[in-house]
This record gives structure tokens, sequence and C-alpha cells, in this order.
């Protein structure tokens, strides 16, 4: 069943059977999260606010997380609160909001992956500790 | 010529760097070995000097550059993520 999802980074509305890898238009991977016919009516012709407060990051991060049957946001509080404003001052000095625990090589195409939630996924440090590199989502079969 | 230093490279909102200073503290105070404390994100001239050394940093970070990394200028050699202080030591002495 065709589906809407939304690039939880530049609020492209996608409809289809899978989320998308990367948006066709920020570059980001791993951004598509779910979403419905009355956000993607807000969403289309106005201008969206832009993803630049803690409470925004955050709720992106848990909707990411939601959507997924595989991993899950950590339930460190402590933890996603730094992260959140470690993200916007990234967001605010380069740019993007870039995962604050790896850092930009300068090429874009290779930092578009490390815009939270980054490429984690194929990381071989999530494969080895169910982890991303930050600890902010973990398999969720891990305790 | 300038003195081969040990560096510690971390990031101001990185939660593992967080966590992982007290140790670098007692491992300073119990070694009298002084870590180079180099933050990243917030300064530019400290991430492109990481940056120069992605060939030894970036495979001990599993592939790409992350904080906290560790590396030793006299070795050559780099240890990154949240190192105990068994290992800590282990890189220090090279």
């Amino acid at each position: 069943m065709k589906i809407l999802w939304r690039c939880h980074v530049c609020n492209d509305i996608h409809l289809g059977n899978k989320a998308p890898e990367v948006c066709p238009t920020c570059g980001t991977r791993n951004a598509f999260v779910l979403s419905d016919m009355n956000e993607a009516i807000g969403i289309m012709g106005k201008n969206h606010p832009v993803i630049d407060t803690k409470q925004n990051v955050v709720t992106a991060w848990k909707q990411f997380s939601d959507q997924s049957p595989t991993i899950r946001l950590t339930d460190k509080i402590d933890e996603i609160e730094l992260l959140s404003k470690g993200v916007l001052e990234n967001l605010k000095n380069k740019g993007q909001r870039y995962c604050p625990c790896r850092i930009t090589t300068g090429d874009r195409q290779m930092d578009l992956n490390l815009i939270c939630p980054c490429n984690f996924l194929r990381q071989s440090v999530f494969k080895e500790t169910g982890e991303c590199w930050c600890g902010l989502f973990i398999k969720r079969d891990v305790k | 010529m300038s003195e081969k230093r040990l560096i510690w490279f971390h990031g101001r909102e990185c939660p593992h760097c967080r966590k992982l200073a007290p140790m670098v503290d007692q491992f300073e105070a119990e070694s009298g070995i002084k870590l180079e404390r180099l933050e990243v994100w917030h300064n530019e001239e400290n991430a492109t000097f990481m940056r120069s050394l992605a060939g030894s940093i970036a495979p001990a970070c599993g592939g790409d550059l992350g904080v906290p990394a560790f590396y030793n200028e006299i070795t050559g050699k780099a240890i990154c993520g949240q190192v105990d202080m068994e290992k800590l030591v282990a890189w220090a002495r090279g």
C-alpha cells in the first residue's frame, strides 16, 4: 500500500510503498518518517518552519524511532538533551544538524551521512554494539 | 622541533566525551602525563588538524572520524570511542 512519508530534515513529502533512502531535496539519508494526509496538507503550499528547536529535534527523533521496528531512541534523558543541543549548535555553526560525536570532512556528499539520524545502520560500530556512535539510537533487542 | 604530544580530541556536546573526562583527569593525576585536549566542533583549527590525521584515527573509529579519539604523536597510534583506563594507559605508553 502506498503511504505518505515526510523528510524530517526539509519536510519533503513522498508517496510510496517505502521511504526513500536519500531525500531528493536535501540529500539526507534515512531521514523519512511516517506521515499522514493531515500533516502533508499542512506542509504543502506553506513555508514550513525549520526544525531548529530542541523540542522539534527530539520530536523528529521520536518519530524516526517510532516508525522503526528495529531501533529505538535511548531512554537516557540527559544524553538526548546534550545531543539535541549539539546538533542545534552544529546547525547554527555548520549549516546542518550534524552528529556531535562525528566530525565533518568538508565534502558535502560525505557529510550528508553525518546528519542526525545518520546512516548508522551501515556503520560497523552499530553492527558490533547495537548502538549508533553517539548511543542515541539503539537496537530494540539490546538492553 | 615541537614536542610530541598525547592528544585527546573531543566534542563539547558529545556524551561519551563528558563521561570520559573524569577518567582522563584520573589518568593525568596518577600518571603525571598531561593530555592536550582539542575540541573539534567549536574550533575549526582543531578540526582541520584532526582531519589531517584521518589516516590513523578513522580506522580506530570504525571508518569515520569521531570523538572521543586519542592520538599519540610519538607512536602514531590512535584509539577511539568509550575506552577504559587500561586501554588508555597502554595507548599512552605506546
